[in-house]
Formats: C-alpha cells, sequence, structure tokens
C-alpha cells in the first residue's frame, strides 16, 4: 500500500499518518473504504502493532477515519475532516522556501504567478 | 506488565545497578540502550529470574521472577552468548524445549526450519555463528512465550532474517499481545521497532518514555541572522550550542512550536529545525561535553 522511510528524519507514526491521509486525499482509499487492520498493516510493514494503532487513533481524531468497534476503521466523508492549523503552517513555511528558491533561480514575481496558474489548471484537469 | 522497583544489586562491593525502575506494559515492544557497561545485562539477567536481587523487586504480572517457574515458562529468553548442549541437532533441542514450555508451538517450528533453511539433524555446534543465533531465535519464538527478553538479539543476522525475525516478533505482540524487551546498540533498528525506550546510565535508569513523545520535545536548530540579537533563545532549554561562522547550531529541548515561536521572533534569515534521531538523542544525554561529540552530533 505505502512505503516507510526508515532512513527518513519523521518518525514512523508520523509517515503512517501522512501516507494514509495522502491516499485519502488522492481518492485512492474512498470514502467507506476499510483500512488494513492493525494487524495486517504491522506485518505488512514490520511495524510495531502499537504505533500504527496510535496512527489510527490520531487519524480518527482529525477526522480522516472512524472505528467501528470489531470491524475495523473506515475512511470518514470528506466534510468530517479536522483542519490542522500545525499543519497548515507547516505547508505555508515549505512553500514560502520553495518560493525564495525559485527567486534564487533567475524567476520574478510574474513566472511564479504562471507557473501557479499552470498547476492548478493541471489539478483541474485531473479533477 | 514488567515492573523493577529500587533495583540495586552488588558484584563484590561494585554496584552494578543502583535502585533502578523499569516499567513495560503489556503488548509493548520496549528498548534498552546505555553505553557498555551501563549494567543492560545484568537487568536482563534480573529480569529472566537468573539472579537475585540485593534490594528492591522484580514483577512480572505482579509475581516476582527469581524462582518462578511458572512465569519462567512463559518468559523467552535469547542471551548474548548463546549455549547448546554440546552435540545436539536442532530436532532434539526442540525436544528439550517441549519438555520445559507448555505452549510449544510444533506447527510454527515445522513451518520455521522451513523458512530459516536449517537442517534439523546436524549437530548444531557445526552451525554458523548467524545459524546458531536463528536457531536460538526460532526455538524461543517456538515456545510461544509472552515475554520476550532478547539481549543483543539482531548481530549476526543478514538483513533477510533480520527482516523474518522482526515479522515473527511483531506477529505475536499483534496477535497475542507478547511482551518484549530488546536491549541493543543498533539504535537505528530500535528507533524502527520500539514503542518505548528506557535508557540507562550507571545502573540506573536516566531516561525512560514513550519513543515519539520522546522525539518531539528534542530538537536540532540551524539559524542565522543578519544581526546577532541580544538573548535570542530566552524561554527555551538549550542543550547545546555551536557557532559555525555566522551559523549558529544548536539542540533545545522544547516542543516544536515553542522553539519556532520563539526563534522567529528575531526574524532568522536561515532557520531549520530538525527532529534529533534516537541515535543523536543517545549521544546528547550520555556523551558528556567533549568536542569529538560535537562533530557527531552536529
Amino acid at each position: 500500500m505505502f512505503q516507510l522511510d526508515l532512513k527518513s528524519r519523521k518518525s514512523i507514526y508520523e509517515q503512517i499518518i501522512d501516507n494514509i491521509k495522502e491516499l485519502i486525499i488522492t481518492g485512492i482509499l474512498q470514502t467507506e473504504e476499510k483500512l488494513p487492520s492493525v494487524r495486517e498493516l504491522s506485518r505488512m510493514l514490520t511495524v510495531n502493532p502499537n504505533t500504527i494503532q496510535k496512527a489510527y487513533r490520531e487519524l480518527e481524531r482529525q477526522g480522516f477515519v472512524y472505528t467501528v468497534s470489531g470491524l475495523g476503521c473506515f475512511v470518514s466523508p470528506p466534510d468530517n475532516r479536522l483542519v490542522d492549523q500545525r499543519q497548515i503552517n507547516e505547508v505555508r513555511e515549505r512553500l514560502r522556501g520553495d518560493i525564495m528558491e525559485l527567486f534564487y533561480l533567475g524567476f520574478n514575481e510574474e513566472d511564479i504567478r504562471s507557473l501557479l496558474q499552470e498547476m492548478f489548471e493541471e489539478r483541474g484537469e485531473c479533477k | 506488565m514488567i515492573t523493577v522497583t529500587g533495583l540495586t544489586k552488588n558484584f563484590d562491593g561494585f554496584r552494578a545497578l543502583n535502585d533502578l525502575d523499569l516499567h513495560v506494559d503489556k503488548g509493548s515492544i520496549y528498548g534498552l540502550i546505555g553505553v557498555n557497561g551501563s549494567g543492560k545485562t545484568t537487568l536482563i539477567k534480573h529480569l529472566t529470574g537468573i539472579l537475585r536481587p540485593d534490594f528492591g523487586q522484580v514483577l512480572m504480572d505482579g509475581c516476582p521472577v527469581y524462582e518462578n517457574r511458572q512465569l519462567k515458562q512463559r518468559t523467552g529468553y535469547i542471551p548474548d552468548d548463546l549455549y547448546f548442549f554440546s552435540s545436539t541437532n536442532l530436532n532434539e533441542a526442540a525436544r528439550f524445549y517441549r519438555s520445559l514450555y507448555p505452549n510449544w508451538n510444533e506447527k510454527r517450528y515445522v513451518e520455521m526450519t522451513e523458512n530459516f533453511h536449517l537442517n534439523k539433524k546436524i549437530r548444531m555446534s557445526r552451525f554458523s555463528k548467524g545459524m546458531q543465533k536463528q536457531a536460538a531465535f526460532l526455538l524461543t519464538i517456538c515456545a510461544m512465550p509472552d515475554y520476550l527478553i532478547l539481549d543483543e538479539p539482531i548481530d549476526g543476522l543478514d538483513p533477510i532474517v533480520r527482516r523474518q525475525v522482526w515479522n515473527y516478533i511483531v506477529e505475536d505482540v499483534a496477535e497475542r499481545e507478547m511482551t518484549v524487551l530488546v536491549s541493543s546498540h543498533n539504535l537505528r533498528e530500535m528507533e524502527g521497532i520500539c514503542d518505548s525506550v528506557g535508557i540507562l546510565s550507571h545502573g540506573s535508569m536516566l531516561i525512560e518514555r514513550d519513543l515519539d513523545e520522546l522525539k518531539t520535545d528534542i530538537h536540532k536548530i540551524q539559524v542565522a541572522y543578519r544581526s546577532a540579537p541580544e538573548n535570542p533563545y530566552e524561554g527555551l532549554n538549550v542543550l547545546r550550542r555551536e557557532l559555525r561562522g555566522s551559523v549558529e547550531l544548536l539542540v533545545v529541548r522544547s516542543s516544536r512550536e515553542a522553539a519556532e515561536e520563539i526563534i522567529r521572533r528575531h526574524q532568522p534569515i536561515l532557520f531549520d529545525i530538525l527532529p534529533l534521531s534516537l541515535e543523536e538523542i543517545f549521544i546528547c544525554e550520555l556523551g558528556g561535553e567533549t568536542s569529538e561529540l560535537q562533530n557527531i552530533l552536529f
């Protein structure tokens, strides 16, 4: 389903959360779809089941999944998802860095604007 | 659950363990780390009921471990230095384990010997070191222990077997809430598998915590300012600090948010914040002040 990067500075717990969110946001895991059980996933990735349990709990807290006892974990409908201010800040910082880098590479404001426009259109096509 | 309180052990006047506390939750994978000679193996020998405490208590499920047969039948232990009876082969060793461990799983034994490609009929003394370790692991995990205690278990195993071994452990933790305590110097591997860690120093527990929590409150920071502000780190617990040219390198103990807020106030022109790896935390906590260590850290 996804791979973990053991060399990453990000903890395995965060990697699991981020990977599952990505799968949900891109629609690879669809609303109401069942996530693999803790057992299955821990075996698949050779990861401590407690870590996966904890990641699932956090995903549930953020409204990405919900648990039905005895049945497992399922993807929540999009409007249940919590907006994570911390993560927005993180992305904002990352963007700031990337835009700086574009300036270093000789882009001006207009170039960056049209680059962004291009990306929005690309996304519009896939949707 | 494993609970150790106030454990003290002396050997001929040398205090190997000093008022040591340890807590391992049921179904947890606990990593025991510490420099050489910090008492890891001595502690493990208490957990397995081999040594008797001078003071303090070593409890599993609330019962003292020393000379406790019922608990030992439920505990699997792989020591640092393996021992097999001199002329036994794997099948004979399995028969011996079967007689000691009531939960022995024959089906798993058959399956695992095939997976590990071990010859069951030749003397185990003829096995290579790595194969002996594999054999020890196989016998222990087939005993279906509720407690698995591993002293430097993965040294000498090739990457494929290592992965298989961890898969068996993870499976047993998920399926039947086996409790695992593992000591190792391979911190990268420990970081990938443990949920809590205990750091031993001079026979006492220095830090014992959930691994992810431990990692969320210690950070490595790279920062540079246009003009150096006065007292830029007020309110931050700075553990280490070094200036390289105009770039300052810090290790701080605080949450990411707090560190960001305080440092951004001074409008840095360069600002990177990274979590520390377990290896770096270890060095930071136990390394002392030598400059050599600074180089590893930054």
